[in-house]
């Protein structure tokens, strides 16, 4: 599914991503933990275009991605959320999710200037939409603008918008850091439901307990390289880990 | 009573000068200071085709649109690859030199002396030379530039203008063509811009440079923020005012030499004001989309009071 080998990076020197190799089988959830400045989140930016690697290749379903603008890798069917949530907070809840359908006829000039054409196509995303934040539990919130639901609700919003995408390839950048411990157990549900639905999950977190519950497979990375990679119960402890974690 | 006619002409052709740069700046986010500069393109097509040619009115106004959206995807693709304050300089850059063109390349613009004996437009054998011929035909041309901006401002293009305004990366990672939209957009703005310029030449009869200066893009840029950033009536409402209210200095019995400084400075306190006291100018930008086919909950006042 997801295929990445040598990927390297460099910021004035400081090698942020230097050789990392790593394969995802599809329909796993797949763990990335480390210490910070691990080099995890400038991975997801390499993979998602919105860095271009200085060597090494990624793979998409066996299509190579390299030079693709981000918008072409979104298109292709991997969505992503970022750390510091990014969420239009002068838009509402829905329309933010609204935002997030591919191939929207009213996108385009002519689309949006002949109404009917994207009219029912807007309908049905709605009603899609409201599915999905009904499913989440936010549908309530639907009318409200993004920048002032609570934090939690937010990060499930961001996580709904990489669902209407389509995507099957999800790159979640901390999904559960900084939320409620009931909202964590329903994250933690709805991911392990995606994966249910055949989707392919890549995590960075923090949250060990989260990761132990969720992952298939737990990548440990440290100083842009892959440390050790394997089941949870294991990676977790690994000496390795513990040591790169306390250093 | 034809100058009333004249001003109303004048918030006509400034109506579609301000809808047109809202869906650039107001929407889009991107502050464009050589708004002017298209009208000027608009204008000088108009001209020079009808005194050399004696082209109809209507192909003059397209040759316009044609000309300003060429000109337009120029100045959009190197100015788009800079951000924010850049670009602010980099079509400010292209205002300057446009005016330098207009006022230097002599044998073609008639430089300083500009372009007289533009002559009056006939619309289907009919000559149109009146105040109220004029009234009309800019009442027709701010329609049309107000529907089709309007369309695309209510719909998911307008969703993804104002997405771009407020995150470019999260429009982006939703698959979002970031650069298409902002030089699809600058470029129609450019050309509804021109169509202004065309009406403007063929009213006046008369151009020079000066009307399409730095000052003068400011000016639109004035409106679309006094107006309402982000809401397309704003504009409308924005030109209205602008417009009328130097007018109203003449009434006042203020020496017209004095007057012509006032509206300057009437124009730069209006706008510090605005953006102190009511940056979301006067008809503020509706937060939502319009649902298809469903009540709409009634909205909670969503500016909070530092905003």
């Amino acid at each position: 599914m997801l295929a990445i080998s040598g990927l390297a990076k460099s910021f004035d020197g400081v090698r942020a991503v230097d050789g990392f190799s790593v394969q995802v089988k599809a329909g796993t959830i797949v763990g990335l933990i480390g210490p910070n400045g691990a080099g995890k989140t400038t991975a997801f930016h390499l993979i998602t275009g919105f860095l271009e690697p200085d060597a090494g290749e990624v793979q998409f379903e066996g299509r190579v991605l390299k030079g693709l603008a981000p918008h072409r890798i979104s298109r292709l069917g991997v969505a992503r959320t970022f750390q510091n949530l990014r969420l239009i907070s002068r838009l509402t809840v829905l329309d933010n999710l609204l935002l997030a359908f591919p191939g929207q006829a009213g996108e385009g000039v002519g689309g949006a200037l002949l109404a009917r054409r994207f009219r029912r196509q807007e309908t049905r995303n709605h009603e899609s939409a409201s599915a999905l934040l009904e499913s989440v539990g936010i549908a309530d919130k639907a009318a409200e603008l993004a920048g002032e639901v609570s934090y939690g609700q937010q990060k499930l919003l961001s996580l709904t918008c990489c669902l209407a995408t389509g995507a099957r390839l999800l790159l979640l950048d901390e999904p559960v850091a900084g939320v409620a411990p009931q909202l964590v157990e329903q994250i933690v549900g709805m991911l392990l439901r995606l994966r249910g639905e055949g989707k392919t999950i890549v995590v960075i977190e923090h949250n060990l307990r989260a990761i132990a519950a969720l992952c298939d497979n737990v990548v440990v990375m440290d100083e842009g390289r892959k440390i050790a990679e394997g089941a949870p119960q294991t990676v977790l402890a690994d000496e390795r880990v513990a040591e790169a974690y306390l250093r | 009573m034809d100058y009333l006619l004249h001003i109303l002409i004048l918030v006509g052709l400034y109506g579609i000068l301000a809808v047109s740069l809202n869906l650039i700046a107001g929407y889009t986010g991107l502050l464009s200071v050589a708004h002017a500069a298209f009208y000027g393109v608009g204008a000088y097509v108009t001209a020079l085709m009808a005194l050399h040619w004696h082209t109809p009115f209507l192909l003059n106004v397209v040759a316009g649109m044609v000309v300003a959206g060429v000109v337009g995807v120029l100045v959009a693709a190197p100015s788009l690859r800079v951000h924010d304050d850049y670009f602010v300089l980099t079509t400010f850059a292209f205002q300057v030199i446009a005016f330098s063109i207009l006022n230097n390349w002599v044998d073609f613009t008639g430089g300083p002396m500009g372009l007289p004996g533009i002559p009056q437009p006939a619309l289907f054998g009919l000559a149109i030379s009146s105040h109220w011929g004029f009234l009309l035909l800019a009442s027709a041309f701010l329609t049309a530039a107000f529907w089709v901006s309007h369309r695309l401002a209510e719909s998911p293009y307008g969703r993804v203008l104002k997405a771009i305004r407020e995150d470019e990366v999260f429009a982006r990672s939703l698959g979002k063509d970031v650069t298409r939209y902002k030089v699809e957009v600058f470029v129609l703005g450019a050309m509804l811009a021109a169509t202004a310029g065309s009406l403007y030449a063929a009213y006046i009869t008369f151009i020079d440079p000066t009307s399409f200066t730095v000052p003068e893009s400011i000016f639109i840029l004035a409106i679309v923020i006094v107006g309402g950033a982000g809401n397309l009536w704003g504009s409308l409402v924005g030109a209205a005012l602008l417009v009328t209210l130097p007018e109203a200095l003449r009434f006042l019995g203020m020496p017209s030499a004095v007057a012509a400084n006032m509206r300057q400075i009437l124009y730069g306190a209006l706008l510090v004001l605005f953006m102190l006291f009511r940056p979301q100018g006067i008809v503020a930008e509706r937060v939502g989309l319009r649902e298809p086919r469903r009540a709409r909950r009634p909205r909670r006042e969503t500016r909070s009071a530092g905003n």
